[in-house]
């Protein structure tokens, strides 16, 4: 059983992240619009949609469980935000229905796994359903438009010079490493993944600590939903598709173990980086759109290779 | 120690991949460069666009970048697009927005980086467009209301006036489909004796229109034509009908012409479709931005010619449909 990190780099992240530099510095190299500062404050800016997801991935995925309904929630609580804007609402209660409506969809996967005993792909992969037909439901399948400047300039507005996205899901990073390395919260996450027989016989709660995991993943995923309304200046019942696996791509490059009990959301934000500045590289460069997915499935297939050998040989090593 | 190695093995793969792709995309010459930023390419309409911008592109020197996200649907991941272009300082952005409001905030960027936009195939919500101030040079595109209602008027014809009709719609909110659908109802409230008794969504895909048809034949087994909003989803209408033996029964109307389609209609399977013509589209996109990087004036809106397919015409119409 791992035991969390204290250290902010951990051994698996300098190696995560010297891939992301590595990234970089060809990206460099191979074109001059990459490494200009505009452009990467860009990347960070559009890494922080995926990154701000991810991070309740990762705990959802450190207590050995999956989340598939995230990309749907995005959308639930979106279309949750515009219709009450809609209906007249202002913006600041509706931004706290959607939050709650958010929070509430992770608290019920939370419910159906722990209470219902349901196997967390089976109870997301069902949320994952119901929360998008309840998003086009509510819209009548079309996009709520029109939010005021004021809600928008959680997408547009900056801070010397920094754009508020970069902010708060550095905020976010910041907390949820607060959280898994200095609090209870954090200890019994990794203590469940690694191994939850163990854990219930120590008397830690698992069923609290376990819907704890996926309720965070909800309500991060319901903050990512008003970024978007505020990027576009329209909630969509089909926004976030597949983001569950983008988000579960950035954790597994980012070095956390898809069994659960090991990893960092340090690693998750590089590997959430590494998506971004990959995509953004190959637009850059004027790849074909084909060879991009290849591109990209590629470094997260190499990336968890690469991570699965050295781990091997480390064992190995050890004994 | 291990953990010393794997930075370096990460590093040499990435650095690797990246210099395979840099070498196979050189190019930057002193021509000037040209973004079309597509819905998709997985649909043959925007297949068939892109080769008409790259002809012109060709003819002209202009470098063309093409690039599009994975699903038609993804409105973020467009705008994420055209966000790397606008840091790689292309010259001219055309566009065919996956929502049109919601490319209204990427034409806002392209205006600040004062970068001319074109915008192609799918109209941008004027509305919303003059309430964030912003601006764009031209539309390129057909006629999608008048192309409604050439359908509209075929399947009045076909079926004398009298019948059930059923609607597969597109993604609601998007321009095109919409205003199809305008003038498909439009000439429809015209005949008294036509009912649309079923309306809904497949999402422009071939599957879903197949699973969303099977089902109206079962809850509308009297069902007379159906209209599609495009051919993808009017391909998966004419399998749907066929699994139900009814082939040649139910009037079958696509939108866009495309070359399956086409081929559907020779067969009889499908009864008519609406051409229009994205070679064209594409390849004025490109002149377009040609003239408006050499400080000429384009005009606000270009129409590009639309017509009617049927069985007696998929061969004759085809030729001028390629006409360069």
């Amino acid at each position: 059983m791992a035991l969390p990190r204290t250290k902010l780099l951990h051994g698996r992240e300098v190696g995560t992240l010297a891939g992301l530099l590595a990234l970089c510095a060809a990206l460099w190299v191979a074109t001059p619009h990459f490494a200009t500062v505009s452009n990467l404050v860009n990347v960070v800016e559009q890494s922080a949609i995926i990154g701000i997801v991810a991070v309740g991935m990762t705990f959802v995925i450190l207590t050995g469980g999956i989340d598939l309904s995230v990309g749907s929630i995005v959308a639930l609580s979106g279309v949750a935000l515009g219709t009450a804007h809609e209906a007249g609402l202002p913006i600041a209660a509706a931004a706290a229905v959607g939050l709650t409506v958010g929070l509430a969809c992770g608290l019920g996967n939370g419910a159906l796994i722990t209470l219902g005993r349901l196997p967390p792909f089976i109870a997301t992969l069902g949320m994952m359903s119901v929360a998008r037909g309840i998003a086009l439901m509510l819209s009548d399948g079309r996009p709520i438009s029109g939010y005021p400047a004021s809600f928008r300039a959680l997408a547009t507005g900056h801070v010397l010079g920094i754009p508020f996205p970069v902010i708060l899901m550095l905020a976010i990073y910041a907390v949820a490493h607060f959280l898994l390395t200095r609090t209870l919260l954090g200890r019994y996450t990794y203590a469940i993944g690694g191994n939850e027989e163990a854990s219930a016989l120590s008397g830690i709660n698992v069923r609290a600590y376990k819907a704890a995991a996926y309720a965070i993943a909800g309500l991060l995923s319901a903050v990512t939903s008003m970024l978007l309304v505020a990027r576009l200046n329209s909630a969509q019942p089909i926004a976030g598709i597949m983001y569950e696996l983008d988000a579960i791509a950035a954790v597994v490059i980012g070095g956390t173990s898809l069994l659960g009990g090991s990893g960092t959301v340090i690693g998750t934000l590089i590997g959430a980086l590494i998506m971004g500045v990959l995509r953004n590289g190959l637009n850059l460069l004027g790849v074909s759109s084909y060879l991009q997915q290849v591109a990209i499935g590629s470094v997260i297939i190499v990336a968890v290779l690469v991570d699965m050998m050295l781990r091997r040989r480390a064992r190995r090593a050890a004994e | 120690m291990t953990l010393r190695r794997r930075p370096v093995r990460i590093a040499a793969v990435l650095v690797g991949a990246c210099l395979g792709i840099a070498a196979c995309n050189r190019g930057d010459g002193g021509a000037p460069t040209v973004a079309l930023v597509l819905k998709t390419l997985n649909n043959p309409f925007f297949v068939e666009m892109e080769q008409g911008a790259r002809e012109a592109a060709d003819s002209l020197g202009i470098e063309l970048v093409v690039q599009a996200p994975e699903r038609e649907i993804d409105v973020e991941k467009q705008m994420q697009i055209v966000e790397n272009l606008l840091q790689r300082r292309v010259d001219a952005l055309l566009i065919t927005p996956s929502g049109s409001r919601e490319i209204v905030p990427a034409v806002v960027k392209a205006n600040e980086a004062a970068i001319p936009v074109v915008v192609v195939d799918t109209r941008v919500d004027a509305p919303a467009l003059e309430e964030a101030g912003a601006r764009i040079s031209s539309f390129i595109g057909s006629d999608n209301v008048d192309g409604g209602r050439m359908a509209g008027r075929f399947v009045a014809e076909r079926l004398g006036g009298q019948g059930r009709v059923a609607v597969l719609e597109g993604i609601p909110g998007h321009e095109t489909g919409d205003s199809r659908l305008t003038g498909f109802r439009e000439v429809l409230a015209e005949h008294p004796g036509l009912e649309i008794v079923s309306s809904q969504t497949a999402n422009w895909e071939r599957d879903q229109a197949f699973n969303v048809t099977q089902n109206v034949l079962q809850s509308h087994p009297d069902l007379d034509a159906i209209f599609a909003a495009n051919d993808v989803m009017a391909l998966g209408a004419v399998e749907a009908v066929a699994a139900a033996g009814r082939t040649g029964e139910i009037v079958i109307v696509g939108f866009d012409a495309q070359d399956d389609a086409r081929i559907a209609i020779r067969e009889e399977r499908m009864d008519a479709t609406i051409a229009q013509n994205p070679r064209e589209m594409g390849r004025l996109a490109v002149i377009s931005a040609d003239r408006l990087l050499r400080g000429e004036t384009v005009p606000a809106e270009q129409p590009v010619r639309i017509e009617l397919v049927t069985g007696q015409q998929t061969g004759a119409v085809e030729a001028p449909a390629r006409e360069e």
